[in-house]
């Protein structure tokens, strides 16, 4: 069963095409900043985002829509001038990304819907490996905003 | 083109362009486009999400009695497991059950199986707590493919947390 219309789902995937998109750009930055023991960890995320890039494109043509094109260019949330900065991107972009996939599950039913689950999983997953500390509901942005227990001192 | 905001953590004017322009603007429209609407309106759906619910509560309810235990066991490495329980606790609390915070040994170990007695040494006792993590991250996988979309969205997150645990819990080790 499909947790929603083919318009909701459309609309979903091409949000998360959109981040991949978006992604696949990031590490292209990261890829030139991090130091070398990371690279080829950053090279295979980047690959990861291109595989799923190239899916949600072709998901998106079989539901009869066009794909959302990449941005020439993005603009980046901070310098990335080094390895540190680029570590800290990296889990940026990861969250980003798992941000839209958590909605893609909700928008959708079956494959698609597992298939975003694991993006989403492998995302988190990523996400700690650069930051190295993990949130307690990755890709829900509602319950980011509101006090981890876990980390913050003040609450 | 225009740049809008980031889709959370809103701070400082640094931040504003977090990687904008078509993807900004589909994020945000992604966001906002679904709605938990009509799907969990339907008496047999609701029982289904209840029962679910009921199941993953237990379930992260177990785990942070898992970590109870390694941490009773070897008291060194409560440092670095207590935030990671402190997750567990609130999934917990997200799915709608509840955790004696701070208290130990009151979760029911039930629901994740038996839970064979913590291993002696701590890398053992951390390389298990992991598989449990991945376990359950992988029974919730193919949970949230039989329920609505706003709980199968939830237990994506919370799989993906579990897989985040066990990948903190076997690399950084020591």
């Amino acid at each position: 069963m499909s947790g929603g219309t083919d318009e909701k789902e459309l609309k979903a995937l091409q949000a998360a095409l959109a981040a991949e998109h978006a992604a696949v750009y990031g590490y292209g930055v990261v890829g030139g900043r991090i130091r070398e023991g990371r690279r080829a960890e950053a090279r295979s995320a980047y690959d990861a985002h291109r595989a799923r890039r190239d899916a949600l494109t072709r998901r998106v043509r079989d539901l009869g829509g066009t794909p959302v094109a990449a941005a020439p260019a993005y603009a980046l949330p901070f310098p990335v001038p080094d390895s540190g900065a680029a570590l800290r991107f990296a889990g940026e972009l990861e969250e980003r990304v798992a941000a839209v996939y958590s909605d893609l599950v909700r928008a959708t039913g079956g494959e698609q819907r597992r298939s975003a689950a694991e993006a989403l999983r492998e995302a988190a997953v990523r996400a700690v490996r650069w930051s190295g500390e993990s949130v307690a509901f990755p890709g829900l942005a509602e319950r980011a905003a509101t006090a981890s227990p876990s980390s913050a001192p003040t609450a | 083109m225009s740049y809008p905001p980031p889709l959370r953590v809103p701070s400082g004017p640094r931040r504003r362009a977090l990687l904008v322009s078509a993807a900004g603007a589909a994020l945000l429209a992604g966001c906002t486009g679904g709605g938990p609407e009509s799907e969990e309106s339907a008496a047999g759906s609701q029982s289904v999400t209840r029962k679910a619910r009921a199941l993953a509560a237990r379930e992260s309810a177990g785990m942070v009695g898992r970590y109870d235990a390694v941490i009773a066991t070897h008291p060194q490495v409560a440092e670095r497991l207590g935030p990671l329980r402190a997750e567990v606790v609130r999934h917990t609390e997200a799915f709608g059950g509840t955790s004696a915070k701070g208290s130990t040994g009151t979760a029911s170990p039930s629901a994740s199986g038996a839970v064979s007695p913590t291993p002696a040494t701590e890398k053992d006792a951390l390389a298990e707590l992991a598989a449990a993590e991945r376990a359950l991250s992988d029974r919730r996988m193919a949970a949230l493919l039989d329920v609505p979309g706003e709980l199968a969205r939830l237990l994506a997150s919370v799989a993906a947390a579990g897989a985040a645990h066990a990948y903190l819990l076997t690399e950084d080790a020591g």
